[in-house]
């Protein structure tokens, strides 16, 4: 892979679209080994301050959503920012021009629905397909990974029910899938019933496409794992894809102040002076 | 018991979200239901259920003048799960200020469209501030993303909206930009300042504030002529019954 995502010699970028089944920004090793992969496929791209834009559109756009993003990815070497439509008020972003400015545009939780809804307000989804074709990453969890595929199964209205996505990538997918026993249970049904065929991805594990072809799968946890789900004539076969793990990196190194007021609060604790 | 007449009271600005301490136009909302402990729920879409603003909304309509509940549609493994049962059994839906461009799709996405048609064809009165104001009409001035731009409301009343309406802060202009190229004539409100509608008539315009005012705006040939309403201070004693008669409504000075 050369610089701008562009394989050598290849004239058109090349796609890249990471699905994650469900993950959080802690300081956790899975969780940092999810966000490595993710500065990566944007470091590919951009090389040293890949541009990264959080969308927490589905989540209707939570501070704490965007505080975590923030706080994963404040301290790297990126340059982090993020949309929210609920705010523009306050904050007007040409959202076209972010957007496509970006290297990685990641995509939160939620709403798959409330999410799908909103960008239709706004007339995201052509953007985002621009931007997909033009070797920008795109990246999710559950309902931000959802929304790639021609459908997924949500809870967006309480119990889980198929919702179309953006259909950028053909078949469905369903997350957080063995996490969430009654929304696997509804997918297989779903797939039973005529569904298009696709995956199910357990929390921490995840498939990247780039370019044409099957998908690669990923995990960053023992265990968790991706399948292939495919329907034929009512009945349904779920099989689990080989995955490549991902390795936590060693967490970033505590600043100094921070480090000076830990050692004196375990002091204190010793002393007795802090219940 | 029914009311006859459906209701909408559409702020320019003000109650809990913009007035702590001043809860005329909140009381006022709540004296039309007529009913003792009044069934209220709220509901925060336009600023994506912050939760911050339903904790204030819990604060304003406490549990000893009303029964209050709330309708999260980014969270609905929480709250009612049929959202047409609930939203008919109230007395007033109270619809929060925000995106009024994300609260219509996001609407559209759980069916509150024609559920909130049906809430006020059936005499659940219906009220909001700005984004909650703007959606209920056909057409709709939004500044809230920028430079003001025009989108269509759910229609339920057949004029356009412009909220927010102090001088100086460039709606006006846009309103009558708006107005010369062709969108329908319409109501204006200023922060403190509500419309209340019966059926799709303009029943009176009232006000949390004494200077607050309401303005009624239509297009004759190319020019837009702009009409300052009558407003009633609710502030004033005697300013309003605590719930409204329908002869007092329909003699309400309208221009």
């Amino acid at each position: 892979m050369g610089a701008n995502g562009r394989l050598p010699g290849a004239a058109t970028p090349v796609r890249r679209i990471l699905a994650l089944g469900g993950h959080e920004f802690s300081a956790r090793p899975p969780d940092r080994a999810v966000c490595e992969l993710l500065l990566r496929l944007a470091g590919e791209r951009a090389g040293e301050r890949p541009r990264i834009c959080i969308l927490p559109t589905a989540s209707g756009d939570t501070s704490e959503q965007i505080a975590s993003f923030y706080s994963a990815f404040g301290e790297r070497s990126c340059e982090p920012s993020d949309i929210s439509l609920f705010r523009l008020g306050r904050r007007p972003v040409a959202l076209r021009d972010h957007l496509l400015a970006q290297d990685l545009i990641y995509v939160g939780g939620g709403s798959m629905l409330n999410l799908l809804a909103v960008w239709e307000a706004h007339d995201i989804a052509a953007i985002l397909s621009l931007a997909w074709r033009r070797g920008i990453v795109l990246a999710g969890q559950s309902a931000g990974a959802m929304c790639w595929f021609e459908a997924g199964i949500t809870k967006s209205s309480g119990k889980p029910l198929a919702a179309a996505g953006l259909g950028l990538l053909s078949g469905s997918l369903c997350v957080h899938y063995n996490n969430e026993p009654e929304r696997r249970a509804a997918y297989l049904d779903a797939v039973g019933e005529g569904m298009p065929s696709g995956y199910g991805l357990d929390d921490y594990a995840g498939l990247l496409w780039e370019g044409e072809g099957a998908p690669s799968a990923v995990t960053a946890r023992r265990g968790a794992r991706a399948y292939r789900v495919s329907g034929r004539e009512g009945q349904v076969a779920e099989s689990p894809l080989p995955a490549r793990f991902l390795p936590a990196p060693a967490p970033a190194a505590l600043r100094e102040d921070i480090a000076e007021f830990r050692r004196i609060k375990t002091m204190r604790k010793r002393a007795g002076w802090l219940g | 018991m029914r009311k006859a007449d459906p209701q909408i009271v559409a702020f320019g600005g003000g109650g809990f979200s913009m007035e702590s301490g001043n809860p005329l136009l909140d009381d006022y909302v709540l004296g039309l239901t007529r009913a003792e402990r009044p069934r209220v729920c709220f509901l925060p879409t336009a600023s994506g259920d912050a939760d911050h603003y339903v904790v204030r909304f819990y604060r304003a309509f406490s549990a000893h003048r009303c029964e209050a509940s709330h309708i999260s549609l980014f969270r609905r493994e929480q709250g009612p799960s049929d959202l047409r049962r609930h939203l008919l059994s109230q007395d007033l839906i109270y619809v929060g200020g925000g995106s009024v461009v994300s609260l219509l799709g996001v609407w559209r996405a759980h069916g509150l469209d024609s559920i909130l048609r049906e809430a006020w064809e059936s005499g659940v009165v219906l009220c909001g501030l700005s984004a909650g104001s703007l959606c209920w009409f056909a057409e709709a001035v939004t500044g809230f993303h920028g430079a003001p731009k025009r989108l269509r409301g759910l229609g339920l009343l057949p004029f356009s909206n412009c909220v927010h309406y102090e001088r100086g802060k460039g709606r006006g202009e846009a309103y009558h930009q708006f107005l010369r190229e062709g969108m329908r004539g319409g109501y204006a409100a200023e922060d403190g300042a509500a419309l209340h509608f019966s059926g799709e008539e303009l029943s009176r315009v009232v006000a949390s504030r004494p200077e607050a005012r309401g303005y009624r705006l239509d297009v004759a040939g190319s020019r837009v002529v702009e009409m300052r309403i009558a407003t009633t201070y609710l502030g004033d004693p005697g300013a309003v019954p605590a719930a409204p008669l329908p002869e007092a409504l329909s003699t309400a000075p309208a221009a």
